[in-house]
Parts: C-alpha cells; structure tokens; sequence
C-alpha cells in the first residue's frame, strides 16, 4: 500500500464518490453535499445526507468510505457530548477538526476518508477545517472535497471573493456543486446545504430537477445531408 | 474436501431417519483406506456424519466427543439432535476465520412429547444451519447427491424402504464421484434399534 | 469479541493449552489459520461457504414496517436450500433481514439479538431500532467487512417506525424504501416503480392484471388486500425470478407498534410439483456385506425371589 487516496475502498465497500464542499462568509458556514452513495456502479442511496452533525454548530462533509467516515464521525460526535459536559459550554470548530485530524491521521493506513468540518464557535466565529486522506488538517476560507471536487477547482479560483454574505455564498456552493455533479459521475442526486450560523443551523434542498443549470451544449455536426447528393445504400451483391 | 475425499447424506423417513456415508480415504487422486469411518455416534438416536478434511474429521470428532460429554455430566440427560446440531455450529463458527475443513451432516431421533421425530441438519465449513425437511448431504459427491435424492426421496419412508432409498442415492452417487466411493456404511436409526449396514459397492 | 490473533493472550492464562480445553475464552478462534494458509498454498481447494444470494427488502407504510425476503440459500452454483429463514429476530418489534455469507448474518444477528435483550433488561425500556443498528454497524466495522453480513433492519419503538440498511463494513442507511443483496437492483426496480409516502395496509384490492403465481391458493384471502404488502411481494418476486441467487418462496415480516406478525412461507410461487410415479426399490435392491443391529430396548427380567407371605392380616 503505497498509495494513500480513493482507489483503497476494500472491495464491495460503499463509497461516498461525493463531492462536497463548505464556504466561510461573514456571520457564518455554508456547507454542501450531493446525495450519492455508491457500491461499484450501483446507488445504494440516491438521497444520502452526507452532511453530518456532531454538535449543535458543527457539522461535518463526509467523503470517501462511508462505513469509515461514519465511524469516525460517531466517535468525535460522542467526544463533542463529552467535551460539553466536561466543559460546561460548546467546543470550538478547531476542536472538532483536532479531533478529526487526530482520528485521520493515527489510522491513515485502515481509513479513506476525506472530511471538511465547518461550523461556528464564539472564539473566532465561523470556520471551515478540510482534513483530507491522509490526516492532514488545514483551516481555509472555502474546501472543496470528494471525487467531483476535481473538476471545479478551476471554477470555486475564479470565482471566490472576500467578503460574502449568505446569500453569495449559498449560491456560490449551489453551483459548484451542481457543476460538479455535472461532470462526475460518482456524484448526483440532489444537492443538500446547511447554513451554520449563531443563530442556529437552516437546512436547505435543491430537487435534482431544480439544480442550476448551465451550458449544456446543443448539437455541433452539421444537419443531416439531403437532397440529389445522398446515395441509397445498395444490398451487397451475394451470388 | 478434495484432499481426502469422501461424501455424506442423511434422510428423513417415517419414525425414522438414516445416515450413509462412503469409506474411502484418500490423498487426492490416490487412494489409500475403504474403511475410513466419518460416521460417529452422539447419543444412542443421534449420529454425526464429517465430510471434509481427514485430519479435521479426527480432531472435530474428538471435540464434539469432549463437548457432548461436557453437556451430558453437566445436564444429567442426552443432548438433544438439535442441541447438538447448534453445538456443531458454534464450534464450527468459532473458527470463523481459520476454519475446520469439514461439512457435518446430523442425523438423529428427537425427543418429544408425543414420542420421537425425525431430525436432520447440515452444517457448511463454518457452521451455518441448513435444517432440512427431506435430506441432506455433504462432501465431494454433493453435487451428485443433490440430483439423485431430489428424485428418489419421498415422504414416510419405512426404516427398510429408506435404507434402500439412501443405498442407492449414495451408491449412484458416488460411482459419478472420483474422490468418493470404496465401500460405504449406512444407519438407519429407528426408536427401537439402529441398523448399521456395510455395502457392496464399485471399489474403482 | 475480540479482533486479532488470539493465541499469545489465551497462552498467558493458561500456559498448558490444549486443543480441548476446559474453558475457552471468547471471540474468534484462529489457530487453523497458519495450516489453512499453508494447505492454501499447496492448492487444497477451500470449500464454499453457503451464502444467501438473496432478494431482501423493507419498506415503510403509514403504521410501521414490512420486511421481506426470499428464502433460498446457495453454496457456489448450487442451491444448498430451498427454504431457509432470512428474517431474524432481534427483538419483538424489531427484526433483521441477512444477505451474505449465511453463517455470518445468522450468528452477527443473534449475537445483537441477545445484547439487545440485556440492554432492554437493563434499561427496562422497549429497545429501540437505533440500538440495534448502532450495535451492528459497531460489530460489522470492527471486523473491516470480513463478518460478511448485509443487513436491512427495520422495527417499531418509542420513536416511531424506522428502515436501515446495514452494509458488511459497517455503513448505514436510513431510508423509506430499501433493498439488499443480488437481487436488490430488480427488488429496487420495483420500489422505484411503485412505492408511494403513507401507503396503507389499506383495503385496497390487488390489481386484476396479476401473475398466475398470485393465484386464490398461493395467497391466503385474509391479507390479499394490503397495498404495501404487495409491493413487498412484487418486489421480492422480481428478484426470486429475475435474479439467479434468489429463489423458492417470499417470506414477509409486519411490524407495528402494537404487533409484530412473521407471515413465513407468504407466498409460494415455486412449489414442486407432485411426482406422478415413485422410485421406490424393492428390497434386497443394495447388496449388504455386513449387517449390526445395536438394540435400544432395555430389556429387563424379574425374578422374584421367594420370601416370606405378605402380612395381610
């Protein structure tokens, strides 16, 4: 095992092909999923939520193995409720994201999951943590994962601005997202956000027939030639 | 399986059920001893047939002898067919992921209220029940025996027509059968008495 | 249970172990493990354990939970039985559907089965689904997929109806309408095709375009109106005659919050038909080399032995 990525899903496993992504604005996160679980090339689930609470403003976006990635989300929800009652008061984002990295990390050679947790906390507000294969953990203002994430790159680049409000941000994860599910066929279905705010958590749902859409090309070969220049086919001579 | 070879079956008849199996011992292609027994006695009405693995016939035996003795001091009475068959199966699936090479067929005559019932069952490598209506079977011949005792069983057999019924499905059997054969043993276990019976059969 | 070799833990406590020990430890014995490799090696073919090729499927309707299931069960190409039970109990309102390898679901349902009871006994509440779920995915992702069990669990508790899937790594599902095992892709066609929010064990009639099988005596009159046990059917039936893996007959399971009915056998769309002549032999028809009866009648002799008169006076 040379290689830490994707391509280590035991075989038969159920894969969350994904893609997911969490946007930081100002007074809070969007996070967002599509719905697809897959086992080889059958859907086992078309309407998967794959955005996971572990505390009251933290949720994490599961990629990868889905029995993995729900184990480790259990563990860290059940270490959040320890930490409450411990604490007496709501953990912090980077907290959660600690205690996934550790999780990621320590076990790096059992696991394929990719995580982005996003969520606020009253020390520093709202903030995203992408924890990919491997345990890595790094805070950035947007995180874009899972198989689909590689097709947007290039787009969330061009597109992302310091600054946003909530609605900027919804919309900016609505498209990426639906431009991902586009061009990756291990993501689909519908598309899934959450808006983390102090105020609480608003769920949101795009119907897979209600994604935005874009340029979907129409047909380039010339039409079809009529006229005095078509040749009928002739029956092959048989003797 | 194919290393020893050898083949079980067990049917259920009228107040009574019958067990057979074939004596050969083999290494592979060659074989070594027709008088290879797989067929052991639990209690008086039950019997337990081992097709697989040799060495794992012999070891298993000498558990399932030290399991049903264990049980007997401790609960004063016979172990029951079904008892035992679930005996089988935790001891087989004890070694789930390191198993015994053997398929075990049971065969026995349960006590009930009303008199005695026929029991039968069969285990796969790692211990997963088949309790069947009709017959069983086990080991390299399976394939065979399937066929031929899915067209000559049928219900309420009395002990002498089962025993003929259970001869031929095995005899037939296992002449279509390279790892089985030399010689084979049959038991028909009734409330009264058990028959055991040795055939003649091909010895190629 | 444990996960992982057993054998250095189990020689520390007893130093002189034995193949038959008195007292064995739990969990998983992998002592053949090393002879098995090395038979393995030398290309003693390993033989097929039985697996449940299987059609299973549950379904929420509007008073709590249908589950079904096909009832066949094969070792490689070979159907090893006719009609096994796939529905396992797990508590009274709470109930599991097994496809995979067939010893693995029948002992991982049994094992949660008994902690679930403990965990009623100890609580002194109802158990709930999520219980067992929680319970089984723990289990099933301890051993990394290699207990191959793959489960639809479904029952009624204190919260309301609830259908899960359970994956053989340890994965979950939470949805209104599932299917597991090779036959899910036809059983979910079905689903897909028919399946509707609040469906009722209405009195709905069958439709009167329906397959021969579903004839007045394959179907027992009282329940042939239930909508949702219907599609149950169709969709276990789609996959006992489309799949090969699945066969025999359509077992269903209703649970509600006030009973739980396991309707065994629903179903029997495959039933042999009667020989019309018989192979019996006559006797004497296997020649017999040697022959011992072994008596089990205990025969017992009184001899009184004369003594004295009774005192009758």
């Amino acid at each position: 095992m040379d290689r830490i990525d994707m391509d280590r899903l035991k075989s038969g496993e159920v894969n969350l092909g994904t893609s997911i992504m969490a946007v930081q604005f100002d007074h809070g996160v969007v996070i967002g999923a599509d719905s697809r679980t897959t086992t080889g090339s059958y859907i086992a689930n078309r309407v998967t939520d794959k955005l996971t609470h572990v505390h009251d403003r933290i949720y994490c976006c599961r990629s990868g193995s889905a029995a993995d990635t729900q184990a480790i989300a259990d563990i860290v929800h059940y270490s959040l409720q320890l930490y409450t009652q411990e604490f007496g008061a709501a953990p912090p984002v980077s907290s959660a994201a600690a205690i996934f990295q550790k999780l990621c990390y320590e076990n790096k050679d059992a696991l394929s999951a990719g995580i982005i947790v996003a969520g606020w906390d009253k020390e520093v507000g709202p903030s995203v943590y992408n924890i990919p294969v491997g345990g890595g953990s790094f805070r950035q203002p947007w995180a874009i994962g899972g198989s689909g994430s590689t097709y947007v790159y290039g787009y969330c680049d061009a597109t992302y601005q310091e600054g946003w409000g909530r609605g900027e941000a919804v919309q900016f994860v609505k498209n990426t997202l639906a431009l991902a599910m586009g061009r990756d066929g291990s993501s689909g279905g519908v598309i899934r956000m959450c808006v983390i705010t102090e105020d609480g958590v608003e769920r949101l749902f795009v119907p897979g027939d209600q994604l935005p859409k874009f340029w979907e090309g129409h047909e380039v070969l010339p039409a079809a030639v009529t006229g005095a220049n078509v040749i009928d086919p002739v029956p092959m001579a048989v003797e | 399986m194919e290393y020893n070879g050898g083949s079980v079956i067990a049917m259920v008849g009228k107040d009574c059920v019958a067990i057979a199996s074939d004596l050969r011992f083999g290494n592979q292609a060659l074989g070594i001893a027709s008088n290879f027994q797989r067929i052991f006695p639990v209690t008086d009405r039950t019997y337990v047939g081992l097709a697989g693995l040799g060495t794992d016939v012999t070891t298993l035996r000498e558990r399932f002898r030290y399991r049903v003795n264990m049980y007997t001091i401790k609960e004063e009475r016979d172990i029951e067919p079904q008892t035992f068959a679930h005996l089988v199966s935790s001891t087989l699936y004890e070694h789930r992921f390191g198993p015994y090479f053997v398929e075990p067929v049971i065969a026995g005559l349960e006590n009930t209220s009303s008199g005695s019932k026929p029991f039968i069952a069969a285990a796969d490598l790692i211990g997963c029940l088949n309790f069947a209506k009709d017959f069983v079977v086990a080991g390299t011949a399976s394939s065979k025996l399937y066929g031929l005792a899915e067209g000559l069983w049928e219900p309420d057999l009395g002990p002498e027509d089962l025993f003929e019924t259970i001869s031929q499905t095995l005899l037939n059997g296992v002449d279509r059968d390279a790892f089985s054969g030399w010689g084979a043993v049959v038991h028909v276990i009734t409330k009264d008495r058990v028959v055991t019976r040795t055939l003649k059969g091909r010895m190629d | 249970m444990e996960c992982g070799v057993r054998c250095p833990r189990r020689r520390r406590v007893r130093p002189f172990c034995t193949q038959t020990a008195m007292y064995r430890g739990p969990g998983f014995d992998f002592s053949n493990s090393l002879r098995n490799d090395f038979l393995q090696h030398k290309g003693v073919a390993l033989p097929k354990a039985t697996s449940t090729g299987t059609t299973i499927v549950g379904c929420i309707f509007k008073d709590g939970i249908i589950l079904g299931a096909d009832t066949r069960a094969t070792e490689g190409e070979i159907v090893a039985d006719k009609n096994c039970e796939k529905i396992h109990y797990i508590a009274e309102s709470i109930r599991c559907c097994g496809a995979g390898t067939a010893a693995d679901t029948e002992f991982v349902t049994a094992a949660i089965s008994s902690n679930i009871e403990l965990h009623a006994l100890s609580t002194g509440r109802k158990p709930r689904v999520v219980a067992a779920m929680t319970m089984l995915k723990q289990y099933l992702f301890q051993y990394q997929g290699h207990v191959g069990a793959a489960l639809v669990l479904g029952g009624v508790d204190s919260t309301g109806a609830h259908l899960f899937t359970v994956h053989p790594h340890g994965s979950t599902d939470k949805l209104p309408y599932v299917t597991m095992g090779s036959g899910s892709l036809a059983a979910m066609a079905v689903f897909e095709n028919g399946w509707k929010p609040n469906m009722e064990v209405g009195r709905q009639p069958l439709s009167p375009a329906l397959p021969s099988w579903y004839s007045n005596d394959n179907v027992r009159p009282a329940v042939q109106r239930e909508e949702a046990l219907k599609l149950v059917c169709d969709a276990v039936a789609a996959g006992i005659f489309n799949d090969l893996g699945s066969g025999s007959n359509i077992d269903a399971c209703v649970i509600t919050a006030t009973h739980t009915e396991m309707l065994r056998n629903f179903v029997k769309p495959n039933e042999r038909v009667a020989k019309e002549l018989k192979y019996g032999f006559r006797h004497g028809t296997t020649a017999i080399k040697s022959e011992h009866i072994r008596s089990l009648v205990v025969s017992e002799e009184i001899t009184p032995i004369r003594g004295e008169a009774m005192d009758v006076s």
